[in-house]
C-alpha cells in the first residue's frame, strides 16, 4: 500500500507526496503532460529535443547539473508519446535544491540558438546511434506509420526523420515551452524521506509564484478503426529475418487493458510464455520472440516481435505465430496459466515498490490518468480478470483485420 | 528577477550509512551466507555466487553455456516444467556468468520462500544439461552473436578487450562463429562438477528476511556436498597485444565506435579509490570533462563515458563513445586533449568540490535499501574486501588533493599505455 497526500496550488500545479522513512533520500518526479503526440507533424521529435533543452540553464541558474551535483543529487528524464518526465534523487536534507532548480526552469529556460544547435546535433547522434546504426533499429520508424493513419502515434518519439529536427528553430522552441510547460500542465511527486507538510511548504515557496496560464485545447485526431490487414516487407542488411506484428488496442484506462497486458505476458512473459515454448523451444523457428503492450494513454498497440532462426521461412514462421494467437481465441486457458501470469504481475508490482523513484513515477502517471490511488488497485484489477475475459479480449483485438505485419528480411546478396 | 532564485538553497552535509549490519553465517557444509535484513516490502533477493566465471574456462563459451543451461532441465523437472513453475510462483530469476564469477540472482515474494529454495537447489546442483536443449541454446546464441557482430559498439568493445588482455585469456578472447559448434553436454557437466560446488558457494540474501531464514537455508543447502573439491588453477595467460591502435572497417556504418583505455590496477590496490575519483572527474558523470566538452559543447555524440573496472586478476579503464563518422577524428583529438590536461593541470577547487559532492551522493544511493546494499557488498566481497573499502573510498572522496590527483594521472594515464580502437 502506497500512502500519499495530494495538493493543488492556486496556479494549477498538482503535488503528491509519499513519505517513506526507510530511505535517506527523496525522489522528485516532474511529469509534464506533453509528449510526441503534441507535436506539429512537420516538426516531429520536438518534445524529446525540448527535454534536452530543459538542461540548458536559466537566467538565474546558468548550469542545471552543477548545483544538483553539489547537493549530492542525480537526475535524468525521458520523453514518450504522451509525457515528458524529469526525475531527481537527493539526500533528503538537500531536497530544497530540487524545488529551486525545477521551479526556476518552469519559469523559463535560457534558450539560445547556440544551445539549440548543439542539442540538435546531440539528438541527431542519438537518432543515428539508436535507430539507424543498429540492426533492426528502424523498426518503429517503419511500423508506426503503417499501423496509424492519422493519430500522432504514427511517429516515434525520436522523430520521423532527421530533417524534422534540423528544421526546428528557436521560435518553435519558445512556442512549445509557453504552450506546454505551465504549472497546470505539470505534476510534481515526492517520494522518500520527506513530510507532506514540508513538501507542501516548499512547493508553495518555489512553485507558488509561477503564474497560471491556459493551455490550448488538445486536438488530437482519433485513429479510425482498422478494417483491413496491412502488410509491409523491407530488406535490410541484417543477419536474420525478423517478424513484427502490431494490433490496435484501447486506451490506457479501459476495461480491457489488464486482460491484454496479461495476454501478452501469457504469450511472452518469462521463459515459459506460449510463444517461447512453441516457437523457440519446440519448433526452433525463432531465436527470440517477444510480445508487449505499448501502455499509451490514447489507444496503443499490442506488439509482437521475433527474430527467426537462420533458414526458417518467414511464411512458415508467421503461420506458426498465427496458430499460437488463434489458440487464445479458440480454446480456454487453464486456471494454472492464468494464475501464473497474475502471480508474475503481483511480484513485479511489489518489486517496483522497493524503489522510491518507481513509486514517484507511478503516482505521477496515475494522477495524470485521473487518480493516484489507482496505484494501489493494480494487483486487484489484474486479479479480477477471468478466463472468459482473456478469451474475449483476444477475439476482440488480436484479429487479422486489426493487425499490421512487417516482414524485415535479410537483404539478398547480389 | 527574484533575487532569491539566484542563490542555491543551503547545501547540508550528508553521510552515507556504510557500515550497515551484515550477518554472516556458515552452514554446516561450509556454504557461506550473508544476510542484509532491511526494506519495506515482503520481498527478498538472493544472489548465489560461485567462482565459475569465464576466467576458468578451457574452451570459449563454456562458462556462459554451463550457466545458461542451469534452468534447462534438472533431475526432477524438464526445462519447460522448471520455467513454468518459476513463473507460476512469480520468481524472477536471472542467470549470470561474468569474467570471474557466475551464479544467479532471484527475487521472490516472501510467501514463496521455501518454494524458491527448493527450485534453486534443483537448478544449481541437479542440472542435467540435456543435449536437445543444449543444441537449441547454441543455435540461439549463434543467432544473437551474428546480430551483435553488426553493432559497431560490440565489435569495438570485444576488440578492446582482446587488445588489452590478449587472445589467450578469457578476459580478452574473442568468440568466433566456429566456437558455437561442438559444445557437448559432457563438457558442461565437467565444468559444473568442478566449479559449482555447494561448499564453495556464497549466498547474499537481502530484503525483509524472516526469522526462520537460516533454518531454511540449512534445510535446503546445509547437507549438500561435492564428491571432490577441485582446486586446480586456470592455465590461461594474460598478455596484451603490442599493437596499440587499430581501426576496423564496418561497411555502411554512419557512426564510429571509439574505445580508448588500458589495463590498470584493481580494487585491491590502495590507489584504486583515487583512480575512481579521477575517472569520475574525467568521464564518469553527466558534468564530467568529456561529457561537457564532447557532448555539451561540441555536440559530437549522444554520450561519452569513462569507467574504471576490476577483474580478479587485473583491471581496466576505458573511455567509450559513438560519434558521427565525420566527427570521429576531432572527437578523438579532444579525448586526448582532456587526458593531457589531466596530466598537466592541477584540478581547480570548485570542480573538486562538485566531484566530491556528486560521489558522496552516489555513495548514499549505493547504500539505499537492502538490494543496493547487497550489490555494493558483493562488489567488494568478491575481491576479499569488506565494507571498510567504502569507508576508505568515502575518505578519499572527502580528502583527495589536486596534487594527489596529478600524481595518479601521471601514474595511470600515461598516453603511451593507451590502446585506441575505432570501428566504423
Amino acid at each position: 500500500m502506497i500512502n500519499f497526500s495530494r495538493f493543488r496550488l492556486d496556479n494549477g500545479l498538482r503535488v503528491i507526496v509519499h513519505e517513506d522513512r526507510s530511505t535517506p533520500l527523496v525522489a522528485m518526479n516532474i511529469l509534464y503532460d506533453v509528449g510526441s503526440k503534441d507535436e506539429n507533424p512537420s516538426f516531429t521529435g520536438m518534445a524529446h529535443l525540448f527535454e534536452h533543452l530543459m538542461y540548458c540553464g536559466t537566467a538565474n541558474i546558468p548550469e542545471y547539473d552543477l548545483p544538483l551535483q553539489l547537493a549530492g543529487g542525480e537526475n535524468n528524464a525521458f520523453t514518450n508519446n504522451d509525457i515528458t518526465n524529469y526525475y531527481l534523487t537527493l539526500p533528503s536534507g538537500n531536497i530544497e535544491t530540487a524545488f529551486w532548480l525545477e521551479s526556476d526552469r518552469m519559469i523559463e529556460p535560457d534558450f539560445t540558438k547556440k544551445k539549440l544547435d548543439i542539442q540538435k546535433s546531440v539528438v541527431i547522434e542519438e537518432f543515428k546511434q539508436r535507430f539507424l546504426n543498429q540492426p533492426y533499429g528502424d523498426v518503429m520508424l517503419l511500423l508506426r506509420p503503417q499501423a496509424y493513419t492519422i493519430h500522432p502515434y504514427r511517429w516515434p518519439t525520436i522523430g520521423m526523420d532527421i530533417s524534422h529536427l534540423e528544421n526546428i528553430d528557436l521560435d518553435h522552441v519558445k512556442d512549445f515551452f509557453s504552450q506546454h510547460y505551465t504549472p497546470g500542465n505539470a505534476i510534481v511527486t515526492l517520494a522518500g524521506n520527506i513530510e507532506p507538510v514540508k513538501a507542501y511548504d516548499l512547493a508553495v515557496k518555489w512553485f507558488g509564484s509561477i503564474p497560471a496560464s491556459d493551455r490550448a485545447q488538445r486536438t488530437i485526431p482519433l485513429e479510425p478503426v482498422q478494417t483491413k490487414e496491412k502488410k509491409l516487407t523491407v530488406e535490410r542488411n541484417v543477419p536474420s529475418d525478423a517478424l513484427y506484428k502490431a494490433w490496435h488496442m484501447g486506451p490506457r484506462i479501459s476495461e480491457d487493458y489488464s486482460a491484454l497486458d496479461l495476454l501478452t505476458d501469457l504469450l511472452a512473459g518469462g521463459e515459459s510464455g506460449r510463444l517461447y515454448n512453441r516457437l523457440v523451444r519446440d519448433k526452433n523457428l525463432f531465436s527470440e520472440i517477444n510480445a508487449y503492450i505499448t501502455s499509451d494513454v490514447d489507444p496503443g498497440l499490442v506488439i509482437l516481435s521475433g527474430k527467426l532462426m537462420r533458414g526458417t521461412d518467414i511464411m512458415k514462421a508467421e503461420k506458426a505465430v498465427n496458430e499460437v494467437i488463434n489458440e487464445l481465441k479458440e480454446s480456454e486457458l487453464s486456471d494454472y496459466e492464468l494464475e501464473k501470469v497474475k502471480n508474475r504481475f503481483e511480484s513485479s508490482v511489489v518489486l517496483s515498490n522497493t524503489s522510491i523513484l518507481n513509486k514517484a513515477m507511478n503516482l505521477s502517471m496515475y494522477e495524470l490518468l485521473g487518480d493516484p490511488y489507482m496505484v494501489n488497485m493494480e494487483v486487484e484489477s489484474y486479479r479480477a480478470v477471468s478466463r472468459e475475459m482473456m478469451r474475449e479480449t483476444a477475439i476482440k483485438y488480436l484479429s487479422p483485420e486489426n493487425c499490421t505485419t512487417l516482414f524485415y528480411l535479410t537483404a539478398s546478396k547480389k | 528577477m527574484d533575487r532569491i532564485r539566484r542563490i542555491q538553497p543551503p547545501v547540508h552535509p550528508f553521510d552515507a550509512r556504510i557500515l550497515v549490519p551484515i550477518k554472516s553465517v556458515t552452514l554446516r557444509n561450509g556454504t557461506s551466507l550473508f544476510l542484509i535484513d532491511a526494506g519495506t516490502e515482503d520481498i527478498m533477493r538472493i544472489e548465489f555466487v560461485f567462482k565459475a566465471g569465464m576466467a576458468l574456462e578451457y574452451l570459449p563459451l563454456l562458462a556462459t553455456s554451463s550457466n545458461m543451461m542451469l534452468t534447462e532441465g534438472s533431475e526432477k523437472y524438464t526445462s519447460e516444467e522448471l520455467n513454468s513453475i518459476l513463473d507460476f510462483y512469480g520468481i524472477f530469476l536471472s542467470l549470470i556468468a561474468e569474467k570471474d564469477t557466475a551464479g544467479l540472482i532471484v527475487y521472490f515474494l516472501n510467501k514463496h520462500f521455501e518454494k524458491a529454495l527448493e527450485l534453486i537447489v534443483e537448478i544449481l546442483f541437479r542440472p542435467e544439461f540435456p543435449e536437445k536443449e543444449l543444441g537449441l541454446l547454441m543455435k540461439k546464441r549463434l543467432n544473437w552473436y551474428r546480430i551483435n557482430r553488426e553493432k559497431v559498439q560490440n565489435i569495438a568493445t570485444d576488440k578492446f578487450f582482446e587488445s588489452v588482455f590478449g587472445s589467450l585469456h578469457p578476459y580478452g578472447r574473442m568468440v568466433l562463429e566456429t566456437d558455437f559448434e561442438g559444445m557437448m553436454s559432457s563438457l558442461l557437466k565437467d565444468f559444473h562438477t568442478k566449479f559449482y560446488l555447494p561448499e564453495k558457494m556464497t549466498m547474499i540474501v537481502s530484503g525483509r528476511i524472516p526469522e526462520r531464514a537460516v533454518d531454511l537455508f540449512e534445510k535446503y543447502f546445509g547437507d549438500l556436498h561435492s564428491e571432490k573439491i577441485y582446486t586446480e588453477d586456470s592455465m590461461n595467460v594474460i598478455k596484451g597485444e603490442s599493437r596499440k591502435k587499430e581501426h576496423i572497417k564496418k561497411k555502411g556504418a554512419i557512426q564510429t565506435a571509439v574505445r580508448i583505455g588500458s589495463p590498470t590496477i584493481n580494487k585491491r590496490h590502495p590507489d584504486y579509490p583515487g583512480l575512481k575519483f579521477l575517472n569520475v572527474m574525467l568521464g564518469g558523470y553527466f558534468g564530467s570533462r568529456l561529457m561537457k566538452n564532447i557532448r555539451e559543447e561540441k555536440g559530437y555524440t549522444y554520450g561519452i563515458h569513462s569507467s574504471v573496472s576490476s577483474f580478479d586478476l587485473s583491471g581496466f579503464k576505458l573511455i567509450s563513445t559513438e560519434v558521427g563518422k565525420e566527427n570521429s577524428g576531432q572527437a578523438i583529438d579532444e579525448i586526448y586533449k582532456e587526458i593531457h590536461l589531466l596530466l598537466k593541470e592541477p584540478v581547480a577547487q570548485d570542480e573538486l568540490e562538485v566531484v566530491r559532492n556528486y560521489m558522496s551522493g552516489e555513495m548514499v544511493r549505493m547504500f539505499d535499501g537492502p538490494f543496493a546494499i547487497a550489490e555494493s557488498f558483493k562488489a567488494v566481497w568478491e575481491f576479499g574486501l569488506d565494507l571498510n573499502y567504502f569507508v576508505g573510498m568515502m575518505n578519499t572522496i572527502r580528502t583527495i588533493t589536486p596534487d594527489e590527483i596529478l600524481r595518479l594521472a601521471n601514474t595511470y594515464y600515461r598516453l603511451d599505455d593507451l590502446y585506441e580502437i575505432t570501428v566504423g
